[in-house]
């Protein structure tokens, strides 16, 4: 829903869509327990992939907050990690109530979550509009009662960074 | 010469080549070979992890020698808080600063006012700083040194300022030279340390080009020599500039007991230290402004190289308290002018010092992780360790990195001869 920002890009480079790796993890909806563990291990990876700490960074944030939003509000989903030649590519699907009014959610401090999750220091209505500010292309397109599918890619020169 | 500056070595006679230190150490960084356990310098934090598990009493610190005392015109003992806590309320502070003199330091200098000036300078540079958040103390060098290996992205969040015992060596270095006359360099400042790490941090300091400290010597090593100089002499030093606010620094929650920013979080344990920063790497804990985190699991009091238990040693202080009185020693005013000198600014910019990578390349990088998966694929997971290194994983990475054998595995070894001998005795049937 918004336009790629070619400025956030080093130089500008067009990302090339040559899947040089890919792992797929399950998330599984109200799983608190284990919230965050998938970012983790996708940050495990990318840095014995010598991934620059910036690039790292920003994937961790996005991928933390994607990986919460459904355990909070998907009955399941996966996450999807593609690395390309410069750039990783992260795809989150889920199935579950999906989003009626993505603008509406896209903005800060629109939230539906439950006190519950607010008192788990949730809810503050930061996790989409985070996701997009910390990645060069982001796309969301949602299904009322099907369920929700997040891309986003985070930019990297692996040689110039390493 | 990194080799040189970790604080910890292996006592070639005393290590079996048990890998029970390998498998505790929380950065993966000993691997055992030919019955010796070795630190990878590069992983290694010095967290003493390792010399507190050694059943063999192989692992040693690398302290100070009484002859390093002799280099120096004049030399200054620098206790650290925790040695107070080492003795009950029968030992007053102040004879254990008199103690020290008896043996053999021209004089001693006690650091807890410094600890309350540091609070305060902390304090002033919350209220200055725009983030990012939340802010991190620099206290443990052990933690400083997992930051910039494991967690270098939060190098922004870590406290430019630097710490009490290195600031108090350099003031007080300054103030012998001019009161003695002497050469800054014939002074001989030696910290008494309850823990590895800071030995590591005299000699390869961060936020530092060199230290202030000259050297340490551990609390353990000088425990029974102190014990029997109070029993022998009662005499007491004075103890008019002990803070008692200072003192709870030796403490996890210390640090922050001082401070006027109560917004802050106490970590401790290099278990939850590594749950707590995997979060604040992913961005939360930003509404926290200051964290105190310690590898160890009840702050300086729990290090490797103290006598008395942790417990026994919060209770000794908890009854110092009352002996030295709770005056406030620190003027605010005295904070301020310092600030204002840039006295306690870190002299050297804190490095990312970030794991490296399978390769350089990513296309390599990638085979080699494929590599690796398909090794996992082959090896037991039951992370025996008696290959040398402390779990499958560590094994599988050491191979493709060129470091070892897959036939280094137990398993993967007796796997390959049943096979032969199966085939052998296949051919004898036929």
């Amino acid at each position: 829903m918004k336009p790629p920002n070619p400025a956030n890009r080093p130089g500008g480079d067009e990302i090339k869509d040559e899947v040089l790796y890919s792992e797929t993890f399950r998330i599984v909806g109200n799983d608190f327990e284990h919230g965050g563990e998938v970012a983790t291990r996708v940050k495990a990876i990318l840095k014995q992939l010598g991934f620059p700490t910036d690039t790292i960074r920003r994937l961790s944030i996005a991928n933390f907050e994607a990986e919460m939003n459904v355990i909070m509000y998907a009955d399941e989903g996966t996450l999807e990690l593609a690395v390309l030649p410069n750039a990783v590519r992260v795809t989150v699907s889920d199935r579950g109530h999906g989003i009626p009014d993505i603008e509406w959610a896209m903005q800060e401090g629109h939230s539906t979550a439950t006190p519950e999750m607010r008192a788990r220091g949730f809810g503050a209505g930061l996790g989409l509009p985070n996701i997009r500010r910390n990645s060069d292309e982001f796309n969301i397109e949602s299904t009322v009662g099907v369920g929700t599918i997040l891309r986003y890619v985070v930019c990297a020169n692996v040689t110039a960074g390493s | 010469m990194p080799y040189r500056t970790h604080a910890i070595v292996t006592d070639k006679e005393k290590c079996v080549g048990c890998v029970t230190c390998s498998m505790a150490c929380p950065t993966k960084a000993i691997r055992v070979r030919g019955n010796l356990a070795q630190a990878d310098e590069e992983l290694c934090i010095d967290c003493g992890t390792c010399m507190e598990v050694c059943r063999y009493d192989a692992m040693r610190p690398r302290t100070s020698s009484p002859a390093d005392l002799k280099k120096f015109k004049h030399t200054v003992a620098l206790p650290s808080l925790t040695l107070y806590a080492q003795f009950g309320k029968e030992f007053h502070p102040g004879q254990v600063l008199h103690a020290l003199r008896r043996l053999g330091f021209d004089e001693t200098y006690d650091i807890s006012w410094m600890c309350e000036m540091v609070m305060g300078a902390t304090d002033a540079y919350l209220s200055e700083s725009t983030g990012p958040w939340p802010k991190i103390s620099v206290t443990c060098p052990a933690l400083v040194r997992l930051v910039q290996i494991r967690y270098p992205d939060l190098i922004p969040h870590l406290v430019p300022i630097e710490t009490p015992r290195e600031l108090a060596a350099k003031l007080r270095r300054r103030r012998v030279a001019a009161e003695r006359g002497l050469d800054p360099a014939e002074i001989g400042m030696f910290f008494i340390t309850p823990c590895t790490a800071i030995i590591h941090s005299i000699v390869a300091p961060v936020g530092l080009d060199a230290s202030h400290l000259d050297g340490a010597f551990s609390i353990a090593e000088l425990y029974g020599p102190l014990l029997k100089s109070m029993k022998e002499d009662a005499g007491s030093d004075p103890v008019d500039s002990v803070s008692v606010r200072g003192l709870r620094w030796a403490m996890a929650g210390g640090e922050i007991s001082g401070m006027r920013n109560a917004n802050s979080m106490t970590v401790r344990g290099l278990h939850d230290v590594i749950y707590v920063f995997d979060r604040i790497e992913a961005g939360t804990f930003q509404s926290v402004d200051f964290i105190e985190a310690y590898i160890c699991p009840d702050g300086c009091v729990s290090g490797g190289l103290t006598v008395a238990g942790r417990y026994t040693a919060q209770r000794n202080l908890q009854e110092a308290y009352p002996l030295l009185g709770d005056q406030a020693t620190v003027k605010e005013e005295k904070v301020r002018s310092l600030l204002r000198e840039h006295f306690f600014d870190f002299e050297a910019e804190i490095r990312a010092r970030p794991v490296r990578p399978l390769a350089r390349d990513l296309r390599e990088a990638i085979a080699l992780k494929r590599e690796k998966d398909a090794l996992m694929e082959r090896l037991p997971r039951k992370d025996c360790a008696a290959c040398g290194a402390p779990d499958c994983e560590t094994l599988a990475d050491d191979i493709v990195r060129g470091k070892v054998q897959l036939s280094d595995c137990v398993f993967v070894r007796l796997e390959a001869l049943e096979k032969e001998r199966s085939a052998k005795q296949g051919g004898d049937h036929d």
